[in-house]
C-alpha cells in the first residue's frame, strides 16, 4: 500500500510537469483558426481579384517547408518550428476550390498528413531530434504534393543514407548546394542528388 | 491550530465532494471492421505487448484500475486518454488512410525506439508497461513488417 501511494505521488509529479506543456498545443489550435480569417482582410485590403485567391497554390507550403529544413540544417529547433508552426497556417488557408474531385481527395489525404507532422515540429522547438523524424515522414509528403501538383521551382531530391538513424532518409533541396536537416552541422553536406525535379 | 483545521476540513469537504462528478469511461463495443487488425497481421506475442503497454490510451476499450474511481486521478486519466487517442487509435486504425498509417506506424517505431512510449507515469503505473529489450526489438520489427505489407499494397 505504502508502495503505491509513493508511485502515486511520482505519478502526479511527473503529470503536473507534463500538463504545462499540454497546455501549449490547445493553445495552438485555438490560433489555427485565426489565419484564416487574417487572410480574408488581407485579401480585402490589396486589389487582389477573387479568381487570383481562389486560385490553388503549394508555393507557400513548400516555402515553409524550406524554412523548417533551414533551421534544422542549422541545428536551431526554434526556427524549425516557427516554420513548422507556419506550414500549418499555409496548409490551412491553402484554397481548393478550384481541384478536381480525384485531386481534393488526394489533396485531403497529403495535406492532413502533412499537418500533422508540422503541428509535431512547431510543437516540439527543445526537441530537434523529434522535430528531424517527423520531418522525414513530412519531406515524403511534400515530395508527393510537388509531384502531383507540380512545382513552379526546380527542386532537387536528396538522400542520404546515413540519415533517419541510420535508416536513410531523404529531402529536397532549391539548390544544388544542399544542407543535410537530419545531420546538421554534425555532417552538413552528407547526402547525394537522387533526383531533379522540373518546374512544371 | 485553528486554521489547520480548517483547512483540513475543508479540503476534506472538497474532496469528497469532487468524487461526484465522474468522467465517461472509454469503453465501447468492438468495430473489428476498423481495428488495425484488419489491415495488418498481428502475432500473438505483439498482440499481447500492444494490450499491456499501449491499449489502455491508444484503443476504445481502456482497462481501468481500481484507482482510477478516485478524483482527481479519474480525470488526469480521463484527459490523457482523450489526448492519446487524437493522436493514435489502434481501434481505428483500419479507417485511417494510407498514408496516414504509415506515418503513424513510423511513428510507432519512433516512438518505442527513443522510449518516448510508454510514457513514464504510465511505466510507473503498469509493470507490464515497462518493455524489456527484446519486447521493443519484437514490436519494432513488427512495426517494419507492417509498414512493408501496407507498401506492398499501395
Amino acid at each position: 500500500m505504502k508502495n503505491l501511494i509513493l508511485r502515486f505521488a511520482v505519478v502526479v509529479t511527473i503529470l503536473a510537469s507534463c500538463n504545462s506543456n499540454s497546455n501549449n498545443p490547445s493553445d495552438k489550435h485555438g490560433s489555427l483558426n485565426r489565419p484564416v480569417s487574417y487572410s480574408r482582410n488581407e485579401n480585402s485590403g490589396t486589389s487582389t481579384t477573387k479568381d487570383e485567391i481562389d486560385i490553388f497554390s503549394i508555393k507557400e507550403i513548400v516555402s515553409q517547408y524550406m524554412r523548417i529544413s533551414k533551421g534544422l540544417a542549422d541545428d536551431n529547433g526554434n526556427d524549425a518550428a516557427s516554420g513548422g508552426k507556419a506550414l500549418v497556417v499555409s496548409i490551412d488557408k491553402t484554397r481548393t476550390v478550384s481541384l478536381t474531385t480525384e485531386n481534393l481527395k488526394i489533396w485531403a489525404d497529403i495535406s492532413a498528413d502533412a499537418k500533422e507532422m508540422a503541428e509535431h515540429i512547431g510543437e516540439n522547438p527543445d526537441n530537434i531530434g523529434h522535430q528531424r523524424e517527423h520531418f522525414v515522414i513530412l519531406s515524403k509528403d511534400i515530395y508527393d504534393l510537388v509531384k502531383t501538383f507540380g512545382s513552379d521551382q526546380v527542386l532537387y531530391k536528396v538522400f542520404d543514407s546515413m540519415s533517419n538513424e541510420g535508416k536513410g532518409g531523404f529531402w529536397l533541396s532549391e539548390t544544388k548546394e544542399f544542407k543535410n536537416p537530419y545531420m546538421g552541422k554534425a555532417m552538413l553536406t552528407s547526402g547525394s542528388i537522387q533526383e531533379e525535379i522540373r518546374k512544371k | 491550530m485553528k486554521l489547520t483545521k480548517g483547512i483540513l476540513l475543508g479540503s476534506g469537504i472538497l474532496f469528497i465532494a469532487i468524487q461526484v462528478i465522474r468522467p465517461v469511461r472509454n469503453q465501447n463495443s468492438q468495430d473489428l471492421s476498423t481495428d488495425i487488425s484488419s489491415v495488418v497481421i498481428i502475432p500473438d506475442t505483439v498482440l499481447t505487448l500492444l494490450k499491456d503497454a499501449c491499449y489502455d490510451c491508444h484503443s476504445n476499450n481502456t482497462n481501468y484500475p481500481w484507482y482510477s474511481n478516485i478524483q482527481p486521478v479519474g480525470w488526469l486519466m480521463a484527459h490523457h486518454i482523450k489526448e492519446a487517442g487524437s493522436e493514435l487509435k489502434f481501434s481505428d486504425f483500419g479507417s485511417y488512410s494510407q498514408r496516414k498509417q504509415l506515418s503513424k506506424l513510423e511513428g510507432i517505431g519512433n516512438s518505442i525506439e527513443d522510449d518516448i512510449m510508454p510514457p513514464m507515469y504510465y511505466k510507473i503505473m503498469h509493470r507490464s508497461a515497462q518493455l524489456s529489450t527484446a519486447e521493443k526489438l519484437s514490436l519494432i520489427k513488427w512495426v517494419q513488417q507492417s509498414m512493408d505489407s501496407l507498401s506492398i499494397d499501395r
